[in-house]
């Protein structure tokens, strides 16, 4: 786990389809409308592509896509979120596309529950932990894994092998 | 108009007339005497103002004549010479009797004006930049028509004995405009070895003609395969006064040309000619000819000059949308101005191949004498500049490359014996400007490589089939394959069967190429062709549906307008272009892009492998500098794209690798008929 999740316990929470999720907002640099998004031919389909971010070229990832759920049209409340994340001992930024952002709330360590190593499609080391807030699970995302590693669900099907 | 001031007036143009007098008197002993040119042109100017406020009408129409033709000297659009000299030195005397008689009110007088001022007219004229009335016009109206160029010509060994004479190559360019000739010699041996049918020389010629590059080609016509020649561009106008006298022309070191980028560095910096005049003054602050910026510095340079390209960009885009002769006028003026900057930003961050010889020079003399072999190395050319980023990633291939020369190509003394060679084996290392490009090259006089030797390796390994019929640059081309050794005896050296891999790999890392030229018998050289810059690039924008590509321009070689429906059903990829048949790849397929389909398609040639490939885009929208940005980690694989740069609407387009590219789709088409075959 990085040193910032350890001292900060602000969350930044968002939805995709009807989940909820969280990041920390350590790894949060900013939040973007979305501009047009130049695609990148020939590259895995959760690469949407890369945008002009004051003059850098940042590349976007469909986050829909990569956690496997299915694919839908953005709409007003769809947002790219500006993350910095650690891979290889290097700090890659990143932007990740969300249907939509919530709030940022404070969670207490203690809030904090184990994942479950059944039932969830996730791979569980790709979750840190979850919190229950009005009757909704919401998951605590291990950004750093989650967006260096290939494969994030776990395929219940081998189908939709894409290149 | 008080009697006081034309008194003062006349005074003021006498001694203007003085002035210019001495001057030229002094450009009579010095033709190139920038300062004398630049007094006259001043003194000039004022006069011909001065007496246009007083009347003096006659004074200021002939002076202006004589100041558009120093104008022109000045800003190296046309060459001193003796007749503008002798016609000045007429004209100081003739207004000289105009301060009398401003009117013309004598004869002699009179039909002396109309002379000279007939003679200085024809003067103008016959310089093919003819001056509007106005001199404030801008420098770039009257030069458009002539440029000056480079041309390198490197005659091949063997030309002599087909009859050609080089000098005639030479005149029938001088022919062409006016230019200087620079000879050089190219590896001469010592007088006892020089053989007579042999030509150990080659020249650069600084030309500036009103004529096309065509034109100048044409010269070569008949000699293009005895020869190397290159052809560039130097500058708008005529820059052989900038450069005629230069000390680095004058002082320079014939054994090697000066390339393109020598030449235009001198042209680009005429300050630093010394005239006689002013060596003794420069004598004294010589030390300060260069300073040391740290490396931080220039980088922060360098990425100020990239963002001001990158808004330049905005700006002509702005300026292109807005119907403002005013706005494009400076918007034109600041990409000129921006182009230039980059330039000299550019060179700045080049640091030449000098400073990495050390260590080959180190490396040869060690491992020579390590496996016993007699080795004289040489390196030609080290001043060639690169960048720094480049030069680093440099070191680790080209000390492979000098590895292998000496452990597998050069022979030990004996064998060479043999052979009938002399005993000590003979490696050079040189480099030299093609182009934008940087060529390093690493040539031995050894074995070369056996070409069947490789071939029944490769079967050996695997890596080709026992029946495939593979022409000499393949063979050749099978040494690049990873797990490639064709060494009988490893040796700690070399031979472990890594490394050829690894060069190619490195080596296109900093998007340069690598080749090799081998002989069985006489040796090998390996050919590596590099950028000169990583961080920008000279490219053309292209479009496809909504998104925007970037060829580089060193890539393409013709575009031609097709019917997009031709393309669409052609079933067998090839396309009939200038009765040629060319495959293409219609790229929207490919990049699976939907969007508005246009009816007339883009094919763009570019070569690949030594042949011609079309690629196929919707539209070209014309020249762009791309200024280049990493596509980051998680395109790694998406190799044929070199880069993405940020275009004047804030859109991104991506920067295409057409060999990269091109060696792709190959691979993904032989697959997929695999796959068809088999089902």
């Amino acid at each position: 786990m990085s040193t910032q999740a350890e001292t900060l316990n602000s969350f930044l929470s968002f939805r995709l389809d009807d989940e909820l999720f969280a990041a920390n907002v350590g790894k949060v640099l900013e939040i973007l409308e979305i501009p047009k998004i130049t695609k990148v031919p020939r590259s895995p389909e959760y690469m949407r592509g890369v945008v002009n971010l004051r003059g850098n070229v940042l590349p976007v990832i469909d986050t829909r896509t990569k956690f496997g759920l299915p694919p839908t049209s953005d709409t007003v409340n769809s947002c790219i979120l500006v993350l910095s994340i650690a891979s290889a001992g290097k700090n890659i930024t990143l932007g990740a596309v969300v249907d939509a952002v919530q709030e940022v709330m404070e969670i207490d360590n203690s809030a904090i529950q184990a994942v479950p190593s059944m039932g969830t499609r996730y791979k569980s080391e790709f979750i840190d932990g979850m919190v229950k807030l009005n009757d909704q699970f919401i998951m605590l995302l291990n950004l750093d894994l989650v967006f260096t590693s290939e494969e994030v669900f776990v395929l219940e099907e081998a189908a939709g092998s894409k290149n | 108009m008080t009697e006081k001031l034309l008194d003062i007036f006349l005074g003021e143009a006498q001694e203007l007339i003085v002035e210019i007098e001495k001057a030229v008197l002094l450009l009579e002993q010095n033709q190139q005497d920038e300062h004398g040119i630049s007094a006259i042109f001043r003194a000039m100017h004022t006069l011909k103002g001065s007496s246009g406020m007083f009347g003096f009408e006659a004074v200021s129409g002939i002076t202006h004549h004589l100041e558009s033709i120093y104008q022109d000297i000045r800003d190296g659009a046309r060459a001193m010479d003796a007749n503008v000299l002798a016609i000045t030195l007429k004209t100081l005397d003739h207004l000289r009797n105009l301060m009398q008689d401003p009117h013309l009110g004598d004869a002699g007088v009179r039909a002396n004006h109309e002379q000279l001022l007939t003679a200085i007219l024809s003067l103008e004229d016959a310089h093919t930049s003819h001056h509007t009335a106005n001199n404030t016009a801008p420098a770039s109206a009257n030069t458009a028509q002539q440029r000056s160029y480079y041309i390198y010509i490197l005659p091949h060994p063997a030309i002599l004995r087909n009859g050609t004479n080089i000098l005639y190559l030479v005149d029938d360019l001088l022919a062409l405009g006016e230019g200087t000739a620079l000879p050089f010699f190219h590896q001469i041996p010592e007088l006892a070895a020089i053989a007579p049918d042999t030509s150990y020389m080659g020249f650069e010629v600084v030309l500036a003609t009103t004529k096309k590059e065509e034109d100048i080609q044409e010269v070569f016509m008949f000699v293009e395969s005895d020869c190397d020649i290159t052809i560039k561009s130097l500058a708008d106008g005529n820059i052989l006064s900038a450069i005629g006298k230069h000390e680095q022309i004058q002082n320079r070191d014939v054994a090697a040309a000066l390339g393109y980028e020598g030449i235009k560095a001198l042209a680009a910096h005429p300050k630093k000619k010394i005239s006689k005049a002013d060596k003794a003054r420069s004598a004294g602050i010589n030390n300060a000819a260069s300073i040391r910026v740290s490396s931080e510095r220039l980088d922060d340079l360098m990425n100020l000059v990239s963002e001001l390209v990158t808004t330049q960009a905005r700006l002509s885009l702005f300026s292109g949308e807005n119907d403002s002769t005013e706005l494009s006028n400076i918007s034109e003026n600041i990409e000129k101005i921006t182009r230039r900057l980059r330039d000299n930003a550019f060179t700045m961050s080049l640091v030449p191949l000098e400073s990495i010889v050390v260590r080959f020079q180190r490396l040869v003399s060690d491992l020579s004498k390590e496996l016993h072999k007699d080795i004289e190395f040489t390196a030609v050319g080290m001043d060639t500049k690169i960048d720094k980023s480049i030069i680093e990633k440099l070191t680790d291939p080209l000390l492979h490359i000098l590895r292998n020369s000496i452990d597998h190509g050069i022979e030990n003394p004996e064998e060479r014996k043999r052979r009938n060679k002399s005993p000590k084996g003979k490696l050079q290392l040189r480099s030299y400007y093609s182009g934008g490009n940087v060529i390093i090259e690493i040539a031995d006089d050894g074995a070369g490589i056996d070409l069947t030797k490789v071939k029944e390796k490769a079967i050996a390994k695997g890596l080709i089939d026992g029946h495939a019929a593979l022409s000499e640059k393949e063979l050749t081309d099978l040494i690049f394959l990873p797990g490639f050794s064709t060494a009988s005896v490893i040796t700690g050296v070399s031979g472990r069967g890594v490394g050829m891999d690894v060069v190619r790999r490195n080596v296109s890392d900093i998007r340069g190429e690598i080749d090799i030229a081998t002989r069985a018998g006489e040796g090998t050289t390996f050919i590596i062709k590099l950028p000169l810059t990583l961080s920008i690039l000279d490219g053309l924008l292209v479009k496809i549906g909504d998104t925007d590509f970037i060829l580089p321009l060193t890539s393409v070689a013709k575009c031609y307008e097709v019917k997009t429906a031709a393309l669409e059903s052609s079933f067998n990829q090839l396309i009939q272009l200038d009765e040629k048949r060319l495959p293409f790849f219609f790229l929207r397929n490919d990049f699976a892009i939907t969007d508005h389909k246009p009816e007339l398609s883009q094919v763009i040639l570019v070569s690949y492998d030594g042949q011609q490939v079309g690629l196929v885009f919707d539209r070209i929208e014309g020249e762009y500098q791309a200024v280049l940005k990493p596509l980051g980690e998680f395109y790694q694989r998406q190799n044929e794209f070199s880069g993405a740069t940020i275009l004047g609407n804030g859109n991104v387009a991506l920067v295409l690798d057409p060999n990269k590219l091109i060696g792709k789709l190959i691979d993904h088409y032989k697959n997929q008929q695999r796959y068809e075959y088999a089902g």
